[in-house]
């Protein structure tokens, strides 16, 4: 579904990404994993289209985007649940998700959408009235989850949504994001948390650096010694 | 005291410019060496002004009260109560320098941000023009008029324009001065640290208060002076002149033109524009009034757009291998 | 006592107008982080406009609106997209320069193209007269009212429950998370930008009938503007409309019970006690 090819990204004089090629087949949940600065977010950002890539391509279902700005990409399915959650916070949490379908694809099906949400996920119906940020971490996730989801996404790009939440908090999210994946929805999770995504995700590439350095299956990335050793940055 | 400093005073080309300027009322007729004079006025005040708005980075609007002071207060202090205008101007400068240190005080206590700063000077400089108009002490609505220059230098008198003249030139060459001395003096760094990140400055141990306080005072002082001269040489205290906020636009964008924070920056700005500005007037006031300042306006917007940082580095970049190295301004990070 | 209701009332009117310019700068202000030191020179250029509109075609002044509307939201567009939104971009502390060197320019402009003197710009309205008890209030600024409080209303319609303006909140609350929900960014600031001057050219024909206009007005307009905004807590619109009014009263009430000198100074002295001691403004920061 998804090509990355030989992208290099670069903010000012740093090198964020270096030849990083990546695929996302459909229905995959693939892993990107990394320590921090890794380029775990840069990649992410490179598919939203809010850094461009100063090398390579990025292809999506066979056509090039690399050039398509950000609010293209979000009407072709391509949906970023940014790091910290960033859920509006003087908006309600209807609002949120009100927000998340206003692109051009998604507006149609948005009243459905939102329905779909509240079902998936009852504590935000609950608070449908509520400010978002007013809301705890875990409830934050989950709103900035569904709010991805009514932006219509066909491949949902979550960075670290296990940070600041506590254990039963993370839990439940990846039990829902194990949920979305089997109902067929393609996933591109950024985590530090290595254990947990190696345990969800089909696939997992390891980033170090800006480079990729390991990548597999689940399993073969969690008995390959490199994985441990870009973590630990040895 | 960084070593730049002597450098640049050494260049020839500085001291044989000063020179055929100071030679200029020898050959240039009254009319011409009336712009003359103006523009070094605004030279000096621009370099005043640089020092607290261009190399400490405060977007200063207030600068209008250090003008007024000069001009108003020690113009009244002598028609009202025959104070010598030399103690005159020296009473209006402390007056400048207490006020100045207030409103650095009011921006370190209150953690002022860069826009908030601006818009708080702009407000005192507002009040200001309103209080001396409607105060008859410092002459109201309609000025005060200073006796004739009978050229007597102890009754602070220049004796005519060629005399103003020089006394202008004087004034510009200490507030340039003072612009070279203060950047390559610790002062300068920590002026220019505090410009480029406040918080990190205060982090590393710069002081912000004294530091801020230094260079408000030092740029108040200056130009409290500046405007006692500049009234002297009109003969007229004129409050819609002196207390006005327009003045301090004209030369903060004079600044901007010609390159915020550095040392001959405001004085290229000014050079440029004043003689422009006056010429036109002259020209075509009649039948465009405002075509000056409207030709002010729209040099700023060409520059920020263009030039960013002002056009001495365009200049400096015309002349680079040709004269000494470039006025002193060490490497400023972005603006 | 008559004396008092008459100035709350004319402070109330022209108070709500100067609550819609600095709904203007506000709208500007929470979306790019920008302060517009021209914002008064616009809305001399919306009064001048009229007059143009007024001299060569006899046009009233609340009907070259049709005309005046467009174009400066054209205009404002435009100032933005070129000049203001690149330079923020780039270089945001030259931002204050840029719109100071505007604001030179655009008054002079129009001191050259119209000439210093006063003009005025009738409207068919202006000699009629409103009165409630003792109270006479004159038929433009009723009007004014008016037409400050709906606009203003159906800006508030228009942030809360449309999705252009929930955009527009999304930008100025995260605009990084807006771009990522596939909201243009780029084009809501302009699209802010440009209904800010439009907003202006509304209060221009507002301002103008029966008030004799000079080019040299706009910075009154710009500092009234910055007082109300700032008062108003920068981006609570309610707090916003609310600090106009607050302005237009205390300007009116300070003509009539404080000496000349102390009644101007004393809008300044108040802004900048909310500046230093209360920076949230009178209803305290936005509530998006």
């Amino acid at each position: 579904m998804l090509h990355i090819e030989g992208v290099d990204a670069v903010y000012g004089p740093v090198t964020a990404l270096s030849g990083v090629n990546m695929r996302i087949g459909k229905g995959e949940l693939v892993g990107l994993l990394g320590a921090n600065n890794a380029g775990k977010s840069s990649v992410m950002n490179v598919l939203s289209g809010i850094v461009p890539a100063a090398k390579g391509r990025v292809l999506f279902e066979g056509e090039d985007i690399t050039r398509l700005p950000p609010k293209r990409r979000v009407e072709l399915g391509i949906v970023q649940v940014p790091e910290g959650r960033m859920v509006f916070p003087q908006m309600s949490v209807r609002e949120n998700l009100l927000l998340g379908g206003v692109n051009a694809s998604a507006k149609p099906k948005r009243a459905q959408e939102i329905e779909r949400v509240c079902e998936l996920f009852p504590r935000l119906k609950e608070r449908l009235a509520q400010p978002a940020g007013t809301l705890s971490g875990g409830e934050q996730q989950m709103l900035a989850i569904g709010r991805g989801l009514v932006a219509g996404a066909r491949l949902l790009m979550l960075d670290e949504p296990s940070l600041g939440l506590s254990p039963l908090f993370v839990k439940y999210i990846f039990e829902i994001i194990d949920r979305l994946h089997k109902d067929g929805l393609t996933i591109l999770l950024v985590e530090q948390n290595l254990n947990l995504t190696l345990r969800f995700a089909n696939r997992c590439y390891v980033l170090e650096r800006g480079e990729i350095v390991v990548e597999g299956t689940a399993d073969q990335v969690r008995d390959d010694p490199r994985t441990r050793s870009a973590y630990l940055g040895l | 005291m960084n070593p730049e400093l002597f450098r640049t005073l050494r260049s020839p080309y500085l001291w044989i410019g000063l020179v055929a300027v100071a030679l200029l009322p020898l050959a240039l007729p009254n009319y011409y060496l009336h712009i003359a004079t103006l523009t070094l006025v605004y030279i000096a005040l621009a370099s005043s002004w640089n020092i607290v708005g261009g190399i400490a980075g405060q977007l200063s609007l207030a600068h209008s009260l250090f003008v007024g002071t000069g001009g108003m207060l020690a113009s009244a202090l002598l028609l009202k109560m025959g104070v010598n205008m030399w103690a005159g101007m020296a009473i209006a400068a402390a007056v400048s320098a207490a006020l100045g240190a207030a409103i650095a005080w009011l921006d370190f206590r209150f953690r002022l941000g860069h826009l908030t700063f601006a818009l708080i000077t702009l407000a005192f400089a507002e009040m200001a023009e309103i209080v001396v108009i409607g105060w008859e002490f410092l002459g109201g609505a309609s000025g005060l008029f200073l006796p004739k220059d009978t050229g007597q230098f102890t009754q602070f008198q220049f004796g005519g324009v060629q005399g103003s003249f020089w006394i202008m030139l004087t004034l510009a060459v200490i507030a340039i001065g003072v612009n070279l001395v203060v950047l390559n003096a610790p002062l300068g760094y920590y002026l220019r640290s505090i410009r480029d990140n406040e918080n990190a400055a205060q982090a590393i141990g710069v002081g912000l208060l004294g530091n801020k306080i230094k260079a408000m005072v030092i740029s108040a002082v200056l130009t409290s002076i500046i405007g006692t001269a500049y009234a002297r040489y009109l003969t007229f205290a004129d409050p819609y002149l002196l207390a006005s906020p327009v003045l301090t636009i004209e030369i903060v964008l004079f600044a901007t033109v010609g390159g915020l924070g550095r040392a001959f920056g405001p004085a290229l700005g000014a050079l440029l524009l004043v003689p422009l500005g006056e010429v036109l007037r002259g020209k075509l006031g009649g039948v465009l009034p405002g075509l000056h300042y409207f030709i002010y306006g729209a040099t700023v917007i060409a520059v920020i757009m263009l030039s960013p940082r002002g056009l001495l580095p365009v200049l400096q970049s015309w002349f680079t291998g040709k004269s000494a190295k470039p006025a002193n301004s060490a490497p400023a990070k972005s603006h | 006592m008559d004396e008092l209701f008459q100035a709350l009332a004319q402070g109330l009117l022209i108070g709500s107008t100067y609550g819609l310019l600095a709904l203007g700068m506000g709208l500007i202000y929470s979306v790019s982080g920008i302060v517009n030191f021209s914002h008064g020179d616009f809305v001399s250029l919306g009064m001048y406009l009229c007059f143009a509109l007024f001299s060569a075609l006899a046009l009233d002044p609340y009907v070259s609106l049709a005309v005046t509307l467009p174009a400066m939201l054209i205009i404002g567009a435009v100032v933005c997209r070129y000049l203001i939104a690149p330079v923020a971009e780039a270089h945001s502390l030259m931002v204050v320069q840029l719109t100071l060197g505007i604001s030179l320019a655009l008054q002079n402009l129009i001191l050259m193209v119209f000439g210093g003197q006063p003009h005025r710009v009738p409207s068919v309205v202006e000699a009629k007269l409103v009165m409630i008890g003792n109270v006479v209030m004159r038929m433009p600024h009723v009007v004014a009212f008016v037409a400050s409080l709906a606009l203003a209303t159906a800006l508030f319609i228009v942030l809360r429950s449309t999705d252009v303006g929930r955009a527009i909140r999304a930008v100025h609350q995260n605009a990084r998370a807006a771009a990522l929900m596939g909201i243009d960014v780029g084009r809501v600031k302009i699209g802010t930008f440009a209904v800010g001057i439009g907003l202006l050219a509304i209060a221009g024909a507002l301002l103008a009938p029966g008030t004799p206009i000079m080019p040299s007005m706009g910075l009154r307009y710009t500092v009234i503007t910055l007082l109300a905004l700032v008062l108003g807590g920068m981006t609570n619109f309610l707090g916003i409309m609310v600090a106009g009014v607050i302005i237009g009263v205390s300007e009116a009430m300070g003509m009539i019970y404080l000496s000349d000198t102390l009644g101007m100074i004393l809008p300044y002295a108040v802004f900048v006690l909310i500046v230093l001691f209360r920076p949230e403004g009178i209803l305290g920061q936005s509530r998006g």
